[in-house]
């Protein structure tokens, strides 16, 4: 077989380069990169952490996920923009549609994240480096914003590559390249290795990828599991995920919101909670599944979080139900502090085709042709056009959670 | 030229593909309204910086007995024309 050659795209600092070029397209005349800039949240709805950040705003040791305050802090003149999704998926799809034309292989891994696989396309169009510095002056003439493309011989080396060194650069990592471009990072470079994992390595001595390669496996079997198996081979470099052009089974799906308040009402928390099931339901029933189990989590103000869950002996879809079953959740999980942060989730799928009868709940036939005539005339006029009177004057968005509601907004998996 | 992306009011026609050629436009300038009548465009580009497509004219009047150069911009997705160098 012939070896393979893998491209990740990565949209360098992705939020804020798109803003700044969506700036001066319009005029204006400060390029948000070259100054201490972050995209951030509403600090009065209480979501306030910084998305993006510039590289000089990086100078200032501002890190993503802080909040804004603490970021001003670190630089009083910082400048704050707010982000602006629809924006964002229009700069994703015009570069999707640049890539299209070197390969048919291509996953949109997530909004800034692109894998593409060129194995049998070098007789066509050229030697890979070439072809990668082509893409990339394109997308900067082009589009006005700049990318790392990483050159791999599978979808890891390829993610591993495009993170060396930024931005508006192209690396490679073939099989050969490991033990000296990848082996010398520190654990926590490598891809699936987060803050927990890498505390774990790290108290046992593991401090680079290259230790973590050559540890026996079964030795990081006995303390991670079965992670330890898929981070002992990535370290190796190997991985055998193809360039997946539809999206991984959908597992489970969830919608969840921080609060503008401190909520400590139980009637405010029953209206979040159907707010975020208005939204779940559509969605759940746009995929034609069902679930079996339904969680809820609760953060509070102290910024600790629990959750709650169980599993239905009939599959749910609608949003009566979802609501029914959260609400039943929240009332046995609530200790009764002011909460911050609310969200629903769904797992344990299933087609929705034929559903099981019971004898001992409600008929649900009702329910359902409901559900799907207000799903319809959402899709059609929008979907603020139809809520529950309950919501008149609430000062409570009746349907709450996800960026954008009109769109499909592509989030990051945990699968290659 | 100096960039001003200034909104403006234009008259223009459009080929049977779509791509419009500006003719007349009107601005305020002053709390005065001002028309300018586009003597000539010279190159039509176009871009698709932030993956939003715009179509640039550098365009050619006569201002006062003098021939002026500048630039003007067509936003596609949202139908508006603006004075963009001046």
């Amino acid at each position: 077989m012939k070896k393979r050659i893998i491209f990740h795209i990565d949209v360098n600092s992705a939020y804020l380069s798109w803003e700044a070029v969506h700036r001066l397209q319009k005029g204006d005349d400060v390029d948000l990169r070259e100054i201490p800039s972050v995209v951030g949240g509403n600090e009065e709805t209480r979501h306030g952490i910084v998305l993006a950040k510039s590289v000089p705003a990086k100078k200032y040791d501002i890190k993503t996920g802080e909040t804004l305050f603490s970021a001003r802090n670190k630089c009083p003149n910082l400048v704050v923009v707010p982000p602006n999704y629809t924006l964002y998926m229009q700069c994703s799809s015009a570069m999707m549609e640049i890539l299209k034309e070197y390969s048919p292989a291509i996953q949109r891994y997530s909004i800034d994240e692109v894998f593409l696989d060129y194995t049998h396309i070098t007789d066509h169009l050229g030697a890979p480096v070439e072809v990668a510095y082509k893409i990339r002056n394109r997308i900067k003439n082009h589009l006005g914003f700049t990318v790392n493309i990483g050159i791999g011989s599978n979808k890891l080396l390829a993610k591993m590559a495009s993170e060396f060194e930024k931005p508006n650069r192209v690396h490679t990592l073939f099989e050969d390249e490991i033990q000296e471009k990848m082996w010398p990072l520190p654990v926590e470079e490598l891809f699936f290795v987060g803050r927990a994992t890498a505390s774990k390595l790290k108290s046992r001595g593991i401090i680079t990828i290259g230790e973590l390669a050559k540890t026996d496996v079964n030795y990081l079997q006995q303390f991670l599991k079965s992670h330890g198996l898929l981070i002992w081979n990535y370290a190796n470099g190997r991985d055998n995920s193809s360039v997946r052009n539809e999206k991984p089974p959908m597992k489970g799906l969830g919608n969840s919101n921080t609060i503008a308040f401190d909520v400590t009402e139980e009637e405010t928390v029953y209206q979040i909670l159907l707010a975020l099931s208005e939204t779940l339901g559509m969605r759940i029933r746009n995929v034609e599944k069902c679930a079996y189990v339904v969680a809820i989590s609760i953060k509070n103000h102290h910024l600790f979080s629990y959750s709650h869950q169980k599993k239905l002996d009939v599959p749910i879809d609608s949003t009566n139900m979802i609501y029914k079953h959260a609400k039943d959740l929240f009332n046995q999980a609530w200790k009764g502090e002011p909460i911050r942060h609310l969200g629903i989730y769904l797992s344990s799928l299933c087609s929705n085709d034929f559903c099981q009868l019971s004898l001992f709940t409600a008929d649900e036939s009702q329910n359902r042709k409901l559900d799907g005539a207000i799903d319809k005339i959402r899709l059609k006029y929008g979907s603020n056009s139809i809520i529950r009177s309950c919501f008149l004057n609430a000062g409570i968005n009746p349907l709450m959670g996800g960026v954008i509601s009109e769109e499909e907004y592509p989030m990051m998996s945990s699968l290659l | 030229m100096k960039l001003l992306m200034k909104p403006i009011e234009m008259i223009a026609w459009f080929t049977k593909e779509g791509v419009p050629t500006p003719i007349k436009y009107r601005l305020m300038e002053d709390a005065a309204n001002i028309t300018i009548k586009v003597d000539r465009v010279i190159i039509r580009d176009e871009e698709k910086l932030a993956g939003n497509k715009m179509f640039i004219y550098r365009c050619q009047s006569i201002l006062d007995n003098t021939e002026k150069i500048y630039e003007l911009k067509y936003e596609i997705n949202t139908c508006k024309w603006f004075l963009y160098k001046w």
